[in-house]
């Protein structure tokens, strides 16, 4: 009996310094803020990004037209996937912006979100490819120009065809995220690290931590379902 | 077979402009880093933008400043303690490591870096030109190892240990080594004949924190490592260095993961409530760098 209470109590102590102790809750609060902001804005980046180098990439493809651009895309893609997301936050922040005092956090989305486009972009190109080309010949046929075809025939396919693998580089962006710390950039799992670095007791800083990643997640996979269940309502 | 070279010349197209924009990068890089080591023209036009005078000179104006600290340390306690405390500063950044504390403020992102004298002291070594440290020193404190709790005796073995070598004067001979800088001072090397019959003692360390403990040609070396080689020579057990994060090393001695921690850590009233500390083997000051 003695054993559970003093199992409760030491709980119930830890609990408080992770926590309570000099408003502690604070940090994570505040970590979660910036990591969220940093996703949000990443994703939007890497989004807008990724289309556009997708949307080059297929019509050089299909056209054989924008040589150039093409081969600046292809570039970057092979610059972007072939290093890692830390080097290039490291290099962002002590090298790009080596000279100036500059807030750290859009250095971070700025990151995250050119790392994210390289890869949003190849999910988005390979949605449009995934549209078979007798589509752009039919709206073609139908008098739409290329341009005209592509964005009320092509994408709207495409958009749908890609949303689950969308999702999962925006779980996987979210996640990458707690690299920010290396930064000093007080994140959520900075947050879970400045508290261990204080309590010297690491349970419930990292089971708190990763459990507020498991609910975001949770929640962003409910959204996807939800817009693919809408989306899926013009299958039949 | 066409279609092949046209892709090859395309991806060495690729390639060669991708080189071109690492080369352009790099050399920016370098001219941005290198700003300690060499002052040219550029570097001083540089300096006098961002105030060439020295805008800390003291303590006390590092009154709504930001100050740049290693995760962990004390340097980062006592700083987050001075938000809005006697200093007044007005926030901390925690580092994983001191060197990326150093970079920042080389890079004009912090106003200070707070940090234990000696390693400080090899901060500005490497960049005369542009760092200084303050000339008051902001804490005194002792180092010591950490030991877990519950192995109590591992900590009286060890106290032993750290007497009989102050005493024979090997620490001495390892402090003289690596802070004195004496000539031809050999520092601590295992006697030949040495034996091991008490197995393996794990110890666990921060190797970025010249002149304590660092890696050279590969091997973690510098105060601690030699000290603890020595301990461990005494007690019968072979020494394994485990590198890892500062912040790290006490969970991991609390966990069973290490033996023995030895980074030049302080001994704190908080640290105290969570693992055990040897006697004191060496001082240490928190000092603050700034630019110059």
């Amino acid at each position: 009996m003695e054993f559970f209470q003093n199992l409760a109590a030491d709980f119930v102590n830890q609990f408080e310094m992770t926590f309570i102790t000099e408003q502690r809750y604070m940090l994570f609060l505040n970590g979660l803020k910036t990591t969220l902001l940093i996703t949000l804005a990443a994703a939007m980046l890497g989004i807008v990004l990724g289309f556009c180098i997708a949307y080059v990439r297929t019509t050089h493809d299909r056209t054989g037209k924008l040589g150039f651009l093409n081969l600046l895309c292809k570039l970057y893609l092979t610059v972007i996937r072939g290093t890692p997301t830390m080097i290039q936050l490291l290099i962002m922040y002590f090298i790009i912006f080596g000279s100036v005092k500059i807030d750290k956090v859009p250095v971070a989305i700025l990151a995250f979100g050119i790392n994210s486009g390289a890869y949003v972009a190849e999910i988005f190109r390979s949605g449009i490819m995934s549209i078979s080309p007798g589509q752009m010949e039919a709206a073609r046929s139908l008098g739409l120009n290329y341009t005209q075809a592509t964005w009320k025939v092509i994408l709207p396919q495409a958009v749908k065809n890609v949303l689950p693998a969308l999702g999962n580089e925006m779980i996987v962006l979210l996640k990458e995220t707690s690299i920010s710390g290396y930064i000093a950039l007080q994140d959520l799992t900075k947050a879970g690290d400045i508290v261990r670095s204080r309590t010297y007791s690491p349970f419930f800083p990292y089971i708190s931590v990763a459990l507020i990643y498991l609910v975001i997640v949770m929640l962003m996979e409910r959204l996807l379902n939800i817009m693919e269940g809408r989306l899926a309502q013009s299958d039949r | 077979m066409k279609m092949i070279s046209r892709r090859s010349v395309l991806i060495a197209a690729g390639l060669s402009v991708a080189a071109l924009a690492l080369s352009a990068c790099s050399s920016s890089s370098t001219a941005a880093s290198s700003s300690a080591a060499s002052s040219t023209a550029a570097d001083s036009a540089a300096a006098s933008e961002a105030g060439s005078t020295q805008s800390i000179v003291a303590l006390e104006d590092l009154k709504g400043k930001t100050v740049g600290v290693q995760l962990g340390t004390t340097g980062d306690i006592y700083m987050s303690d001075e938000i809005g405390g006697s200093l007044d500063i007005a926030a901390v950044e925690q580092y994983n490591k001191a060197a990326d504390a150093v970079q920042a403020l080389l890079s004009n992102k912090i106003d200070a870096v707070c940090i234990d004298d000696q390693v400080a002291k090899k901060f500005i070594e490497a960049n005369p030109d542009t760092l200084t440290i303050l000339d008051t020193a902001y804490a005194v404190e002792d180092y010591a190892i950490c030991v877990s709790k519950d192995r109590t005796d591992l900590t009286s073995s060890l106290n032993e240990a750290i007497a009989e070598l102050k005493a024979d004067g090997t620490l001495d001979a390892i402090l003289d080594k690596y802070i004195n800088k004496t000539e031809g001072a050999a520092g601590y090397v295992t006697p030949e004949g040495t034996e091991y019959p008490n197995g393996t003692l794990v110890m666990a360390t921060n190797a970025a924190f010249e002149p304590y403990e660092y890696i050279e040609n590969g091997e973690v070396i510098g105060i601690d490592a030699e000290f603890g080689k020595a301990i461990c020579d005494k007690l019968g057990y072979e020494l394994q260095i485990e590198d890892m994060e500062f912040d790290s090393i006490i969970p991991a001695v609390q966990s069973g993961k290490a033996d023995f921690g030895m980074a030049g850590m302080t001994v704190t009233e908080e640290r105290l409530q969570n693992i055990d500390f040897t006697d004191s083997y060496c001082t240490g000051v928190q000092s603050i760098i700034v630019l110059k």
